[in-house]
């Protein structure tokens, strides 16, 4: 039994120590927002907030999270709208499938909030998620566009 | 003004909602033809369901599935601009089976894909949009008892300027439920367009910032366990034994199953059931492909390069001009099979019980989910509903439905809804393959025109295999041979020969289908043939098309967007040369220029630039996020994508070993979208063709080597030192 801190609430989950948070947060939580792309690491689709800084969620096992504050895309924002990075990513329609995207909102939130103001080679290399469909320019100007609406 | 008339009364029903609101079910003679079919059409009856609410909210039913592609957008964005409604208040949603929902192919077909939705479907979503509009103005006319000539339509709601009265949609609908439907209805003229043609914000995004987008891996259902498998790693091998003693008592594990060629262990979460899926002893019966290999079958296609095939076509006599030329040029092209690496790994979700059953499934053809559950399970037609979520990513592969079939199988043994999700590894190993091919070329070169070309393709479609009744002769799977015949470029003999090939293994459609593979093997040849003739690839090529074609202008306008340069320049302290490529798929004209250096022995893509002409646009902004999204594709195979089998199996599982194109591998992509003289082009696909010869043409003068078997990954370029080197073809 583990008690996990997500998007605020505590949960209990009855589930072995290795189970990557990933699979907590989607079948045992039912926060299914994060997604599933590889469960290796390797493409950022699952990526989530713990204790504020971005991290693949499907190699992070659950025994490790202890009392960190996990956020998912689903508590981002109160709304699912307001945050700077949700707000740039609907002014420039940044999806397409949308599949990878609550990571890249999250993996672009967290470089976000470590650095206000990112340059190009910091957004490049702050945000290596993967996207099938071919929107890295548009999540390019996404993260530069949360920067401006930031700062405003 | 189109006048639209209905060929009999009664074919459009309207309903009052329960709610106050109104429900039109269209049925509608399609008499616009986009070519589709060779065949001008039957008046079809084309069907789609609009329900207008009392508070003004359309909801939307659409036939096409939301894989990115934008038709979540495009198609009621057409709607509403006969309508004269507003989009924003549109709640897009998916059609179930019926055959209403039958739009394409003459109201025979729902698919999606092809680049088809937005063609195939177009007249028949401005018919239903006119019609609800004419529905709407009586209504109001009827209720201020004044001529419906007097009313105007704007925005949602019907003025009558005269008395200052208006009434937005919402108000009119329950009275507009209860007239006939119009035996005719006018289709606005092109140039008061004021919505198709624009970028209005696409209906999905709001649900793809927050999580809530609905996928197939998301689906939730009462009562439901989660499934796990493990395939036969050997295609066509079978499961001989199975030992799950250990995997049974792991925690959460309600069953393992033996489905003959695969094994799934069903739990009460994914993660649980992998494990337990894992931990199955499995001895596979490898069949009759345990020796396939990829190298091997080349090697065979390799040796039939000089056979005589099918002619796919015959103009002159190539073969004999080209014996009596002075130069021939001649090269092989060989591409690798692929994997289509949806971000979404296939899953299913299916309820099947005694009285009917429910199937959650991500799939680009929902009427084929219906089928295949109406086999699998038995139940009549009737009892079959079939729900499509969102699409995370299709690219061709959501057309075949093998996850489905397992997943009905896994929840009538179950006797419960089970969700079958299918690990990256799987997905990987249990693709239907873009088909290796190889492709030799032949041209005959005098005084700087091409004289004859004669083409061998070797390989295998996936029309044959998957939709051999579409085709009027199975010999000539246009899928194999597309792209390679009816060029634009103006070349007296021509012969196209296509030698069938089969392949053993599973193949599918890859994202432009034949033309990822003509696209790239034509378009290399050109510059090849080019440079025979002493000539700058962009003089060539125009000097090869007439004056005033789709091609020519296609071709120009990505010479000016770009400033083309000839041969090799410097630009911020690197070699750089422009490489070019045109190529016609999905009834559009694509002409890309990639600027590209070698670094690290390897083609660094800086910028590409790309023309389109589409004939008629609906929405640029998607136009152009497609192609963005198809060169992504394009570039991605062409630089590192390659499935290779030895021993029957794939030899690639997860993305660590079956990559694709990284963020910081992505170019620039500058898209002009042109609406020449021709009929509405597809757009999902036709930017994935043209974009490895592009970057290929570009390694030869940069390198002196001619790459003429992807992906470029395979081996390590080096870049010529002295300035304008010769260069071996
Ligand atoms: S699913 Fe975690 S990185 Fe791909
Ligand atoms: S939007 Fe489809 S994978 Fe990124």
């Amino acid at each position: 039994m583990y008690r996990l801190k997500v998007n605020g609430q505590t949960h209990e989950v009855d589930v072995e120590a290795d189970t990557p948070l990933l699979w907590v947060l989607r079948d045992t939580l039912g926060l299914t927002g994060t997604k599933y792309g590889c469960g290796i690491a390797a493409c950022g689709a699952c990526t989530v907030h713990v204790d504020g800084t971005a991290q693949r969620s499907c190699v992070l096992p659950v025994e490790a999270v202890g009392e960190a504050e996990v956020t998912t895309i689903e508590g981002l924002s109160p709304d699912g709208k307001s945050h700077p990075v949700q707000r740039a990513w609907v002014e420039l329609d940044v999806p397409q499938c949308g599949y990878c995207q609550s990571g890249q909102i999250m993996a672009a939130a967290g470089l976000l909030a470590g650095n206000a103001d990112p340059s190009p080679n910091e957004v490049r290399d702050g945000i290596t998620n993967l996207c099938r469909c071919g929107t890295y320019e548009r999540i390019h100007a996404g993260v530069k566009r949360a920067a401006e609406l930031m700062k405003a | 003004m189109t006048t639209m008339p209905l060929s009999r009364r009664g074919l459009i029903k309207s309903t009052a909602l329960a709610g106050g609101g109104f429900a039109l079910a269209f049925a509608l003679p399609l008499t616009t033809r986009y070519a589709l079919a060779e065949t001008p059409p039957e008046t079809s009856r084309v069907t789609a369901f609009l329900e207008i609410y009392p508070d003004g909210t359309v909801r939307f039913l659409n036939p096409f599935a939301e894989m990115g592609q934008g038709v979540y957008t495009a198609i009621p964005q057409v709607v509403a601009e006969e309508m004269d409604a507003d989009l924003a208040r549109f709640i897009v949603m998916q059609a179930p089976v019926a055959p209403e929902y039958k739009v394409l192919f003459d109201g025979t077909l729902r698919f999606t894909g092809g680049s088809t939705s937005v063609r195939g479907s177009f007249g028949a979503m401005r018919n239903a949009g006119a019609t609800a509009r004419a529905m709407l103005l009586t209504a109001a006319a009827e209720r201020w008892g004044v001529d419906p000539s007097e009313l105007a339509v704007e925005n949602h709601v019907v003025r009558h300027a005269a008395s200052d009265r208006e009434a937005g949609f919402g108000d009119l609908a329950q009275q507009a439920a209860a007239l006939e439907p119009p035996r005719e209805v006018t289709l606005k003229d092109e140039k008061d367009f004021r919505l198709i043609g624009q970028s209005p914000p696409r209906t999905d995004t709001p649900l793809k910032v927050n999580g809530t987008a609905w996928f197939g891996i998301d689906t939730k259902v009462e009562g439901m366990v989660h499934a796990a498998i493990r395939q036969c790693p050997v295609f066509e091998g079978k499961v001989a034994s199975i030992d799950d003693a250990a995997a049974r008592k792991l925690p959460g594990v309600v069953d393992v199953v033996n489905l003959d060629n695969a094994v799934a262990a069903l739990a009460d979460s994914w993660w649980r059931a992998k494990k337990a899926v894992d931990a199955v002893d499995i001895t596979w019966d490898e069949g009759p492909l345990a020796d396939f290999s990829s190298e091997g079958m080349l090697n065979d296609q390799m040796a039939r390069v000089d056979e005589t095939g099918v002619p796919a076509e015959d103009e002159g006599d190539a073969p004999k001009a080209l014996r009596g030329a002075e130069t021939v040029v001649e090269a092989t092209y060989v591409l690798p099979f692929l994997a289509h690496a949806t971000m979404e790994p296939m899953n299913c979700t299916a309820d099947v019980r005694a009285d009917g059953c429910d199937v959650w499934a991500p799939n680009q053809g929902a009427d084929s989910v219906a089928t295949l559950a109406e086999q699998v399970t038995g139940l009549p037609h009737d009892r079959i509903r079939v729900h499509t979520p969102y699409l995370g990513g299709g690219f061709g592969r959501r057309f075949i439905i093998d996850y489905a079939a397992q997943a009905m199988l896994l929840s009538m043994k179950a006797k419960r809804p089970v969700k079958l999700v299918w690990s990256r590894e799987e997905d990987t190993t249990h693709d239907y393959y873009r088909p290796q091919t190889v492709v030799k070329a032949r041209g005959a070169v005098k005084d700087g025109r091409i004289q004859a070309t004669h083409i061998t393709v070797v390989g295998d479609g996936p029309l044959r295999r998957h939709m051999k009744q579409f085709l009027a002769d199975p010999d000539l799977d246009e899928s194999v041979f597309e792209g390679l015949v009816t060029k634009p470029y103006q070349i007296e003999a021509r012969r196209t020969d296509y030698v069938y090939h089969e392949i053993p293994v599973p193949i599918g459609f890859w994202r432009s289908v034949g033309n990822s593979v003509s696209g790239y093997a034509y378009e290399s040849f050109m510059d090849e043939m080019a440079h025979a003739a002493g000539a700058d690839p962009m003089d060539f090529r125009l000097a090869h098309l007439g004056e005033g074609s789709s091609a020519r202008g296609v071709l120009e306008k990505v010479r000016d967007i770009a400033g083309y340069k000839k041969g090799i320049y410097d630009a911020d302290g690197e070699r750089r040369v422009m490489g070019i490529a045109l190529h016609e798929s999905f009834g559009s004209m694509v002409g890309e220029i990639a600027e590209v250096s070698i670094e690290a022995g390897a083609p660094k893509v800086h910028k590409v630039w790309c023309a389109i002409d589409v004939g008629t646009v609906v929405n640029p902004a998607i136009v152009k996020a497609q192609l963005m999204s198809a060169i992504a594709y394009g570039l991605s195979a062409a630089l590192i994508e390659e499935v290779t089998l030895e021993k029957g199996r794939v030899q690639q599982a997860n993305f660590d070993t079956y990559p694709f194109l990284p963020p910081d591998r992505m170019p620039e992509v500058v898209a002009e979208v042109l609406t020449l003289d021709r009929p509405m082009g597809g757009v999902g696909e036709p930017g994935t063709p043209p974009i490895a010869a592009a970057v290929a043409n570009a390694v030869f003068q940069l390198t002196g080597e001619r790459v003429r078997r992807l992906p470029f990954g395979r081996r390590e370029l080096k870049q010529v030192e002295a300035e304008g080197a010769t260069v071996k073809g």
